[in-house]
């Protein structure tokens, strides 16, 4: 096992140089940043000075590296716009952006657990209809549309709700809500398949023998269970979590990361928009890794098999 | 938009003979209506105008999608109390017509949809293919680079391709791509596994065939039903995914017009004009919509076993 974690971490390493290095040449190919920051006014010598400013007169691998013993070090660059550390504006931005998305998260969740159930539990049924009519319509209405036409209806002709920002609980209202019904869908369709799954099984119908309970079986035998298949796509639901979060803050100006990363890449802040972009990978990097190792705990064939 | 995984268990269980005559139908219609809908969208934007022929006065679309009027400016669609025949579905801010907005946004919604899926299976199949027939370390190295595209957001890429070329048709093409295949190579890796171990492919390396004849001749062709099947499925992902990074501004760039920016630009107008982002949002819904019904029937026609795709 601490051989597994071993190997996963130095991999998990290199990917994250990999990708490290793809930023660093993405952001480069446009060729010379230094052209994009000059003005109309500017001279040969203040383009020049912008380039020594910005490292940009040294070799690519020399810049690779300043980059790397930067980033290591934890400074991620000075904000071309707003001329601040990135790393400060990302810390105030974070907090806002995780008082939208955990209780999205947590709302949508609940609603894919029981919805989820109740479409396995009854398949066919009227119940089950509801939910296979909710997760088409929520996966065909872009997110973006739905907050908008929310913010119509709910602050603009009838006055209920604030449209737009920070501040006391009915800010929250609508950005939670149509987050919350953006990520709903797909978790409520993975619950629902892999629900189906175990009510299949042979334990199951062992459990029904013994005579349990419904209510029982569902809600503890079954669940559990049914639980560990969606394990395997956490990454893809965090991926979720990051597009909901840029796209529902933007709508409605919610000072988050997501908000400050769509204005960034407005005025053309590479340091900015590369930071977050880094930071996020970590983050997947990071899943990708707990998950592998959630997984060798719980089956140890993963732990021997591949290396 | 939605997650990566395009798993569609949601409609059509497989079809049972014992389903009410009522079931029959419904089943019917949730395949004939995504059809019409797809093919009329599809002649809308091949029909957009005929200038690809040569004919450039030759239209479907009243106006040109990027024709100002500022006198008409913000025109509500006919059934208003102000609005006109001339414009059916009203005007924007700078009095262009919606109508013929959504119909050319249609042109560029499918094809960057059609562009990315031929680039995307293409590279998908590709990896795919060699990952399960070749394994060990080959198979190690690229599913791993495939489980970190999957869980990284596409609208990150595009972000950081537009903050260093400008958002283009091209940009958001290569945004999409680069981490688009990503589900192709995991689903044909899982066909690939399963084939490789067959009587056929085994008869084949006793003849002598070599590895890529193998992979060629006999796994690529029997690849291809699933293959057609997620290609459908992603159809409705994939314009969910450019409306929003149209949305966003990392998009198709204006004046050209796309679903996706044209609900950006009647964002901050919805209270006076609600049409401007109401249509082409419409236009996105039913698309994807049709998208999905059409791949899920496609796929429990052609490949039953995908449904925990």
């Amino acid at each position: 096992m601490v051989r597994f974690i071993v190997m996963r971490l130095i991999q998990t390493v290199v990917a994250l140089v990999g990708i490290a290095m793809l930023i660093f040449t993405l952001v480069r190919v446009s060729g010379d940043p230094a052209l994009m920051l000059a003005t109309a006014t500017s001279t040969e010598e203040d383009i020049q000075r912008i380039r020594v400013n910005l490292g940009l007169d040294k070799s690519l691998p020399e810049q690779f590296w300043i980059f790397v013993t930067d980033v290591v070090q934890g400074d991620l660059g000075d904000s071309l716009f707003k001329q601040k550390p990135v790393t400060g504006m990302i810390r105030d931005a974070l907090p806002n952006s995780i008082k939208l998305v955990f209780p999205s998260w947590g709302i949508a969740m609940l609603g894919a657990l029981l919805l989820g159930v109740l479409g396995a539990t009854r398949r066919d049924s009227i119940w089950d209809n509801g939910v296979k009519f909710i997760a088409v319509l929520g996966q065909a209405l872009p997110g973006f549309w739905v907050a908008i036409v929310a913010v119509y209806f709910f602050s603009v002709r009838w006055q209920l709700l604030p449209t737009s920002g920070l501040g006391g609980i009915d800010h929250y209202i609508l950005p939670v809500a149509t987050m919350a019904f953006f990520l709903l869908p797909g978790m409520m369709r993975l619950v629902r398949s892999s629900m189906l799954d175990v009510l299949d099984s042979e334990y199951i119908k062992m459990a029904r023998i013994k005579g349990l309970p419904e209510r029982i079986i569902i809600w503890k035998h079954a669940l559990r269970n049914a639980l560990i298949a969606p394990l395997t796509v956490a990454g893809m639901l965090f991926a979720g979590l990051i597009t909901g979060a840029v796209i529902i803050e933007t709508v409605f100006s919610w000072p988050g990361v997501g908000f400050i990363l769509v204005e960034g890449v407005m005025a053309r802040d590479f340091p900015l928009v590369q930071a977050i972009t880094l930071l996020v990978a970590v983050f997947v990097l990071g899943i990708n890794l707990l998950v592998d190792i959630t997984y060798a705990y719980i089956d140890p064939q993963i732990r021997y098999q591949k290396t | 938009m939605q997650e990566k995984d395009s798993d569609s268990e949601i409609t059509a269980e497989p079809v049972v003979s014992g389903l009410s005559r009522q079931a029959r139908i419904i089943k019917k219609l949730t395949f004939i209506i995504p059809v019409i809908i797809l093919s009329l969208i599809i002649l809308m934007a091949i029909f957009a105008d005929l200038a690809w022929l040569g004919l450039p006065d030759v239209r479907l679309a009243p106006y040109s999608p990027t024709k100002m009027s500022l006198p008409d400016r913000l025109m509500p669609p006919f059934w208003a109390e102000e609005g006109s025949t001339d414009h059916l579905l009203g005007t924007d801010k700078l009095g262009r017509d919606t109508l013929s907005r959504v119909i050319y946004g249609a042109r560029i919604s499918l094809s960057v949809s059609l562009l990315v899926i031929l680039i995307t299976s293409a590279i998908g199949t590709l990896l795919g293919i060699l990952a399960g027939y070749l394994g060990g370390r080959t198979e190690a190295f690229l599913m791993r680079i495939t489980d970190i595209s999957m869980a990284f957001p596409p609208i990150l890429v595009a972000m950081l391709l537009v903050v260093s070329m400008g958002p283009s048709f091209f940009t958001v093409v290569l945004a999409i791509s680069l981490l688009g295949w990503a589900p192709y190579a995991r689903l044909i890796r899982g066909e690939t596994l399963r084939l490789r171990e067959m009587d056929f492919v085994a008869q084949a390396r006793i003849i002598g065939a070599s590895p890529v004849r193998i992979m060629l001749r006999h796994i690529f062709p029997n690849v291809i039903n699933p293959l057609i099947v997620i290609m459908t499925l992603q159809i409705g992902l994939l314009i969910i995914v450019e409306a929003s990074l149209s949305f966003l501004g990392v998009g198709i760039p204006p004046p050209a017009p796309s679903w996706g920016n044209m609900v950006n630009d009647g964002r901050n107008l919805v209270d006076v004009a609600w049409w401007i982002s109401t249509f082409p949002g419409i236009a996105i819904g039913l698309v994807v919509m049709s998208g999905n019904f059409f791949g899920d029937w496609l796929r429990d026609k052609m490949d039953p076993r995908l449904r925990q795709l």
